[in-house]
């Protein structure tokens, strides 16, 4: 069992926008595209996909995000959970990988670019909070998680050398 | 997007006030002095008085009655001298929420919450903070003189908070560590640079208005008259529990040795100053004297921190290149430190609090409250996840209450303290924004109609 699993975490807020229970937080953002955005958006996301995964197991506190194309492509849904507050790493993100970020979201509407100093307030503002939300390890991060999937194989390779 | 050329501008020392590019030559005595601006007449006369008083970084090694005498203002300090609204609303959010609203952000909660901080700290009484330091208590008293010629005869400025600080004799801090050792280097500061590996850090780090380390100019407080030179301080009273600590240590340990290495363990330097990058088994007093290698050490070769634990005060505080491989830029996390201690030592071997308060008072600097102050208390100090340590807390200052965890990283298995109380309470604290001297004119500018009279007394 997972440290803290018994014990039920207050829902509180995640800073100014999204709901945070432990350790994890939600982030729902929706935003109109440019035009001809949404194609150009499916072609990066598809060239990206392996790049994205190294990218996000260096930030690793992303547990999952999608995009989410919708309203006849004229606008983006974008929804992850993430551990922490994501305005403390924003600055990082401008600074270490700004192409990654930008690449996908400068298809939508007046986005400044993540290097920008107005690239907080413009993530707020497009911020929508959940009404309702439910995490199975609201305690653990990504890098737990990771460490206990180490561990169980770790333990079961070694059940397995004890046991032949 | 702003972004100019990497040549290296020197500093204009005249015009940035000393705290944020000196040292304080040691030893030395100080108090901080807390002022509330009633009338803002009153205020903006202590303004035009404040010019002759301040000490700028240019004028450190001759000051003014040979003291050192700087100054901040809170937000509602600055609202009370009457700062135009669309200024005022330049500043940081953070600044203008001020420290006492971050209370939850920054762990400052049960026993440290504001609610028992204490008067008038993180109260709308506190708009002005005087810092002032000296070699020798003559000559603070000469700048406590100074500090009453700013706000004598004035009505509508008042003293609401003093405290003396300084070394503590030994020159260590309460818990027997000595402390102060690791600043960054600014780029263009060629008064004095702190010695050691560490490379320089842009000056836009620290002051508004200069290239930073994200390849763009610091946008301070507007206009740049008011803004450029300035930064930012937090200030905090952070009471230390020292029987707690030794009662800790001693029902830890086995021995005095064991006592000793673990409460190196949980600093990351023994009491000395001596890393345990650089000294892994016991102190080294010659190293810990050593200015030209006591800092001079990365974690590179200490990835799994069986020397100096991933977990301790100093490599949370500032990880070097520990975190490299990962999206956080430790260049864009420092604070400059200009710490001091409060209240009478413990002193040694005695194992149950007297009742005294004693402490230190943290003054951190920098160009952004939420991505160097807050970010290093609130991601490096108050969590672990960045370390890939979970919930666990900084051993020394972190808000534990009675439940913290220490990992001592070790062969074949780690060793884990458990239980670990808060050593350190808050007791109150304030955003101040430390401006230019150009700043202090502009400010004291604004309204002409102040008479040659009342600027002396």
């Amino acid at each position: 069992m997972l440290e803290g699993q018994d014990q039920t975490n207050p829902i509180t807020s995640a800073g100014r926008a999204g709901l945070r229970e432990g350790e994890i937080s939600e982030l729902t953002i929706i935003a109109p595209l440019k035009d001809g955005g949404a194609d150009r958006l499916r072609e990066k996301l598809k060239k990206s996909a392996s790049r994205q995964a190294e990218t996000m197991a260096k930030i690793a506190t992303v547990h999952d995000m999608r995009f989410v194309i919708f309203d006849n492509d004229t606008r983006l849904l974008f929804a992850t959970a993430y551990d922490g507050d994501w305005d403390s790493y924003i600055d990082d993100f401008g600074t270490e990988i700004p192409e990654l970020l930008n690449n996908m979201f400068n298809e939508v509407k007046d986005f400044p670019g993540i290097e920008s100093s107005e690239a907080k307030d413009f993530i707020a503002n497009h911020q929508i909070t959940a009404s309702g939300w439910y995490s199975a390890y609201p305690d653990a991060t990504v890098r737990d998680i990771w460490r206990g999937q180490r561990i169980t194989k770790a333990w079961n390779d070694l059940l397995d050398a004890s046991q032949s | 997007m702003n972004v100019i050329g990497t040549e290296t501008e020197e500093l204009n020392y005249d015009d940035i006030q000393g705290i944020v590019l000196q040292e304080r030559p040691t030893p030395y005595v100080g108090t901080y002095i807390l002022l509330s601006i009633d009338h803002q007449q009153d205020g903006k006369v202590m303004l035009k008085r404040l010019l002759d008083e301040v000490t700028s970084a240019g004028q450190w090694s001759n000051p003014h009655e040979g003291a050192w005498v700087n100054v901040g203002f809170t937000y509602q300090g600055l609202q009370k001298l009457g700062i135009p609204q669309e200024s005022l609303n330049s500043f940081d959010l953070e600044f203008r929420e001020g420290m006492a609203a971050r209370a939850a952000k920054l762990g400052d909660v049960n026993e440290s919450s504001p609610e028992h901080w204490e008067d008038p700290l993180g109260t709308d009484k506190v708009d002005v903070a005087l810092a002032l330091f000296a070699p020798t208590k003559e000559a603070l008293l000469q700048a406590e003189e100074a500090a009453r010629r700013i706000h004598c005869e004035l009505n509508g400025v008042s003293v609401v908070y003093q405290l003396d600080v300084g070394m503590n004799p030994d020159g260590r801090t309460h818990l027997g560590f000595m402390d102060g050792i690791s600043n960054p280097r600014i780029e263009g500061n060629h008064v004095l640079n702190a010695v050691g590996q560490e490379a320089e850090i842009k000056a836009g780090e620290f002051l508004f208005g200069h290239l930073n380390e994200s390849g763009t100019i610091t946008q301070g407080p507007q206009p740049a008259e008011l803004g450029h030179n300035g930064s930012y301080l937090s200030f905090r009273k952070l009471h230390m529990r020292v029987a707690a600590f030794r009662r800790y240590l001693r029902e830890h340990a086995d021995n005095r040795e064991e006592e000793e290495l673990l409460a190196a363990k949980m600093v990351g330097r023994w009491p000395s100053g001596a890393p345990l990058s650089l000294a892994p088994e016991a102190d080294d007093p010659a190293l810990g004297e050593d200015v030209s290698r006591r800092n001079a050490f990365t974690y590179g070769d200490d990835h799994k921190g069986l020397k100096c634990p991933v977990s301790s005060h100093i490599r949370r505080a500032f990880p070097r290149n520990s975190l490299q491989g990962s999206v956080v830029n430790v260049n864009i996390h420092r604070l400059l430190r200009r710490s001091t201690m409060y209240g009478p030592i413990l002193p040694k071997g005695v194992m149950e609090d007297d009742g005294q308060d004693r402490g230190l008072i943290f003054a951190g600097i920098c160009s952004s409250l939420s991505r160097q102050f807050e970010f290093i208390k609130t991601d490096w100090l108050n969590g672990g996840n960045f370390a890939g340590m979970s919930t666990e807390k900084d051993p020394i200052t972190g808000k534990n209450e009675g439940e913290g965890m220490f990992t001592i990283p070790d062969k074949p298995i780690r060793h884990r303290m458990k239980e670990i109380p808060s050593f350190s309470i808050t007791k109150g604290g304030e955003y101040f924004f430390v401006p230019s001297m150009t700043a202090l004119r502009w400010m004291a500018e604004l309204d002409q109609h102040i008479s040659k009279e009342e600027l002396t007394c």
